[in-house]
């Protein structure tokens, strides 16, 4: 097909506004799958996005329309996450398109996400269709959610469309606007392959299938395929499309987009941004804008029952083969013994792997409270990263301490304003500046340290807001602060996996909260128990566990001792979800929620 | 043998009480009464010669003195029939203080009882409209001193950790109860089960209870007053003035066999623990269809006994062998140093701090110091 046919374009939209709804419309406007065999959201495939509604894995369809007599139309959709932790994978996915259709409920307005993926799309240089979508609601406020849109590109009201992905109602109109407005993809297809690599994923029994466009010169079956960043090369055993099948065919040419099947079985070594060539007469430079994923945000994995460690790292090891952003180390954490340390994206990335982790591989986890990963310069000069706070070492051999910013924005109906500022400013954050819009709404713009974004920001912009507040964010790198570790001693010993890192100002009153908090999760045991806040030796803090005094079943009736039995018997399982550290018994929900709810409290 | 009759009727229901007991007519009890005397004949066939020797017989409930001292008498005689006394047998019968007349005691002793156990609980009237009780501390007083009286061993049962009183007024019925020199004391904590009328009392914030702090003080206090007064505490909840222990429930912690006869009556007989129908018709139901009443049989392998002679042998003064336990992570050094168990001669035992914690004790005791299963050892070979 001549390259001027084809439109590659994608949906930009916020959770539940519509987008999978949007595509199964397209997908049968086109013919692509048969009305009997469409599922709703086709797209979504794993079970838990289609729970969620959300999706995790960027894909493309290939459709064909003709929106007349003669006109036949390659559509490649390709499909983009749509979640702030995934911001890396949708800038590549934006980079295969020259068109995005923004879409926004009509019911619910412009949210922050949509306004940080808008600026993406125009960043990447493409054509943004706005589009209002459920006008068939009674909630629906098409004319005040157009102006927003409006507002956001600084376009006129008047092109913003306005569909109804749920009955149809203006579909096919916005695909002709699509075919309308999105320029065809350039690219020579003389000059030496370059495709980048835009998604991956990983099937049982044919390795790793990337999901390539087409830039430069054509991919075909057979050839030597080279990924310039990793410098892994291998055969291409197959080159094809979806629609929304696998269909393979000879090759793909500039403009194209499709997939790729090596005889690589590691999806680590196939990157989100890489760029593939011809091992035989490669490219130059690689595509621009490649970044290796970083996980953000760490947390310790521990399964409840210790027998169960192999287990999680079959569990973990399995995972990975499909997430190439999820990392994990063993680790050996005094009161949790043997686990793992795993890096995300972010923090519903977290979510999203402890979810599978327990629903497809049947595992009862502890997770400690997650952290952001610091950068420490040390004395000597050296830069290290630090992933667990327990780690962190001595202050007198540190020079600086750096934590991860995010520069956030925050949309938000203009009564809460005063209240989310609050927020920032408790959080550490730093206000930068404030704009309307349609006066209907207004964006916040601040920076924040991304260690009080994980913790339970999210909860408390929903809270202050009554639900309305919405974030996005993105990661602007490390800056140094005044930040020290403070562990905590019960009983007299550090428990590693309650050690956190905090601003010198307020650890005082953290520790304070922590050490409270903790007395009331552990229980009584035979003997008192000291629970200590300390900076770095200096105890800031303590609270008494008071010991037990009287757990006695008194009187057995005529020789029934079977009550007695019973009751031993559930305190013998009960010591079962127990973690011995040192000589105390900690349950386990008190290594999830301590570090969490101090928080909570101190941001009262 | 040790055998345990039970008998579940009472006056009137106690407040804080789900017991197996109830209020019933003279019918009902009649009935029951052919019913436990036909238990009480199986048995007798069925134990075997060595099982028919009682070396104690123990009538509780419920309220065996809703009998007459005359019927207990009568009852007594029965037993005598399948089973045979040994010569100093230890005869207890429990007696409320609401049901007896001096003629009654004199008849039960008669006719063989030589241990009475008067449910006192408590000396202050207000708490004992509180919990429903019978009878009031004058007819405590009363029964007290009918049972002296008869010549035998008298035992009183007492409660602390009440919703009503505080320690001022257990220690004043303390006090008074040690002027009368009872043989022998138990002193319970009360108990509130979900069931009992004081249970949804306490949810709906009616009343209070100490807490565990306080409830702990108390029990210590009155330990104090009765050590002072000559008492030894062998078991968690028993007292006693030197050779006055309850033999018959000595038993039930030293893992010695007993029969028990009745509605819901426990049993154990070798490796075996079971107990009958609780419910009094459907128990007097089977008896009369010619059925022996037993409901739940469990047969324990040696992990279970072992487990069970930790239990029960730390509920009382003389502990358990030290050898039972595989001590490697200094367990037992560890509660030794907070008070709570002492080692002596090759033995482990709780000291009273302990016997007041000692669920908690003992499940750290099978869980940290996990028992020894040798089949060398002595213990499970003998």
């Amino acid at each position: 097909m001549e390259r001027n046919r084809i439109r590659n374009f994608c949906i930009i939209a916020h959770i539940d506004h519509g987008k999978s709804t949007l595509a199964d419309r397209f997908l049968e406007i086109t013919d692509a799958v048969p009305r009997q065999k469409m599922s709703d959201q086709y797209l979504d495939r794993m079970e838990l996005e289609r729970e969620r509604g959300i999706t995790i894995k960027a894909q493309a369809v290939r459709m064909h329309y003709s929106p007349g007599e003669g006109e036949d139309y390659r559509l490649n959709l390709i499909d983009t996450p749509g979640h702030v932790d995934f911001s890396y994978e949708v800038s590549r996915s934006l980079e295969a398109c020259e068109g995005a259709i923004l879409l926004v409920d009509a019911s619910q307005g412009v949210e922050a996400q949509t306004v940080g993926n808008a600026y993406l799309a125009v960043e990447a240089g493409l054509t943004v269709i706005p589009v209002v979508n459920k006008i068939d609601l009674p909630a629906a406020d098409f004319e005040g959610t157009a102006m927003e849109v409006a507002d956001l590109l600084g376009i006129d009201p008047g092109e913003v469309l306005g569909v109804s992905a749920k009955t149809g109602e203006g579909v096919e109109d916005l695909l002709r606007v699509v075919v309308g407005k999105t320029p065809p993809p350039g690219g020579d297809s003389d000059l030496p392959l370059r495709a980048l690599v835009f998604d991956s994923t990983y099937d049982m029994y044919r390795g790793v299938v990337a999901f390539v466009r087409v830039m430069e010169g054509v991919v075909r079956k057979g050839m030597k395929a080279l990924f310039m960043a990793t410098g892994v090369s291998s055969d291409i055993d197959e080159v094809g499309f979806f629609s929304p099948d696998m269909i393979s065919c000879q090759h793909l040419e500039a403009g194209d987009v499709g997939y790729i099947i090596t005889g690589i079985k590691d999806v680590t070594r196939v990157k989100v941004g890489d760029t593939v060539t011809d091992q035989r007469h490669p490219a130059c430079d690689l595509l621009p804008g490649y970044q290796d994923p970083k996980p953000m945000v760490f947390a310790g994995i521990y399964p409840v029952d210790a027998d169960d460690f192999t287990n999680l790292d079959d569990a973990l090891e399995k995972l990975k083969l499909n997430d190439a952003a999820l990392t994990y180390a063993r680790e050996n954490s005094r009161a949790l013994g043997f686990g793992f340390r795993c890096g995300f994206l972010g923090l519903l990335h977290m979510e999203i792997v402890q979810e599978r982790l327990e629903r497809e591989y049947g595992l009862d986890l502890v997770i400690t409270s997650p952290n952001v990963v610091y950068e420490l310069e040390t004395r000597e000069g050296d830069t290290l990263y630090v992933r667990n706070p327990s780690d962190m070492p001595d202050a007198g051999t540190i020079k600086e301490v750096r934590e991860p910013y995010v520069q956030s924005t925050i949309l938000v109906p203009p009564d809460y304003v005063g209240n989310i500022l609050e927020l920032v400013k408790e959080r550490r954050g730093s206000y930068q500046d404030l704009s309307y819009l349609s006066g209907r709404r207004v964006e916040i713009r601040c920076r924040l340290p991304l260690a009080e974004i994980v913790v339970d920001f999210y909860d408390q912009l929903k809270s202050r807001s009554r639900g309305y507040a919405s974030l996005d964010y993105e990661h602007m790198g490390f800056l140094p602060g005044n930040l020290v570790k403070l562990d905590i001693l019960i009983n007299g010993e550090p428990v590693d996996s309650f050690s956190t890192v905090v601003e010198r100002s307020r650890a005082h009153d953290y520790g304070r909260k922590i050490a409270q908090r903790l007395r009331e999760l552990i229980p009584r045991q035979l003997f008192d128990v000291p629970v200590q806040a300390a900076i770095g030796g200096r105890v800031v803090a303590r609270e008494t566990i008071k010991a037990r005094r009287k757990d006695v079943l008194a009187k057995c009736y005529g020789g029934d001792i079977t009550r007695k039995k019973k009751l031993l018997q559930k305190q013998k399982e009960g010591k079962k979800r127990m973690k011995m550290v040192g000589k105390v018994e900690i349950p386990q929900e008190a290594f999830i929620s301590a570090l969490k709810v101090s928080r909570e409290e101190s941001g009262k | 043998m040790r055998l345990y009759i039970h008998w579940p009727f009472c006056l009137s229901r106690c407040a804080y009480c789900d017991f197996n007991s109830r209020v019933a007519g003279r019918r009902v009890m009649e009935g029951y009464r052919e019913a436990l005397l036909k238990e009480i004949d199986a048995w007798s066939h069925l134990i075997g010669e060595e099982g028919r020797v009682l070396e104690s017989l123990y009538l509780g409930g419920g309220t065996p003195s809703t009998m007459g001292g005359g019927e207990v008498a009568g009852m007594i005689e029965e037993v005598g029939r399948g089973f045979a006394l040994q010569p100093g047998a230890e005869v207890t019968v429990e007696v409320n203080p609401a049901t007896w007349s001096c003629e009654d005691y004199a008849a039960a002793r008669d006719g063989g009882v030589n241990r009475f156990s008067v449910g006192v609980q408590s000396l202050d009237d207000g708490v004992l409209r509180l919990l429903t009780r019978a009878h009031d501390a004058g007819e405590a007083r009363e029964a007290a001193c009918h049972a002296l009286r008869t010549g035998g061993t008298v035992s009183v049962d007492l409660l602390y950790a009440l919703p009503a009183g505080g320690l001022e007024s257990l220690l004043r019925t303390v006090d008074e109860v040690l002027t009368w020199r009872p043989h022998h004391l138990s002193v319970y904590a009360l108990a509130l089960e979900e069931r009992a009328p004081l249970a949804r009392r306490l949810r709906a914030g009616d009343i209070s209870l100490p807490g565990e702090d306080e409830a702990a003080d108390q029990f210590l206090e009155v330990l104090e007053r009765l050590r002072a007064a000559g008492y030894r505490q062998y078991e968690i909840s028993n007292f006693c003035l030197p050779g006055y222990h309850s033999r018959h429930n000595l038993a039930y912690w030293r893992r010695e066999e007993y029969l028990g006869i009745g509605a819901g009556a426990h049993s154990l007989l070798g490796k075996c623990r079971f107990s009958n129908l609780v419910p009094v018709l459907g128990y007097m139901k089977r008896i009369r269809k010619g059925l022996l009443p037993v409901e739940r049989c469990e047969i324990l392998d040696a992990g279970e006994e072992l487990e069970e002679e930790i239990m029960l042998g730390l509920r009382t003064s003389d502990g358990i062998p030290e050898g039972l336990l595989r001590n490697s992570v200094g367990y037992l050094e560890d509660l030794e140093s907070m008070g709570l168990l002492l080692k002596r001669g090759g033995r482990v035992l709780l000291t009273p701090e302990g016997m007041l914690l000692s669920n908690a004790v003992i499940v750290g005791l099978l869980t940290q110091a996990k028992p020894v299963l040798d089949c060398q050892s002595p213990y499970w070979v003998r």
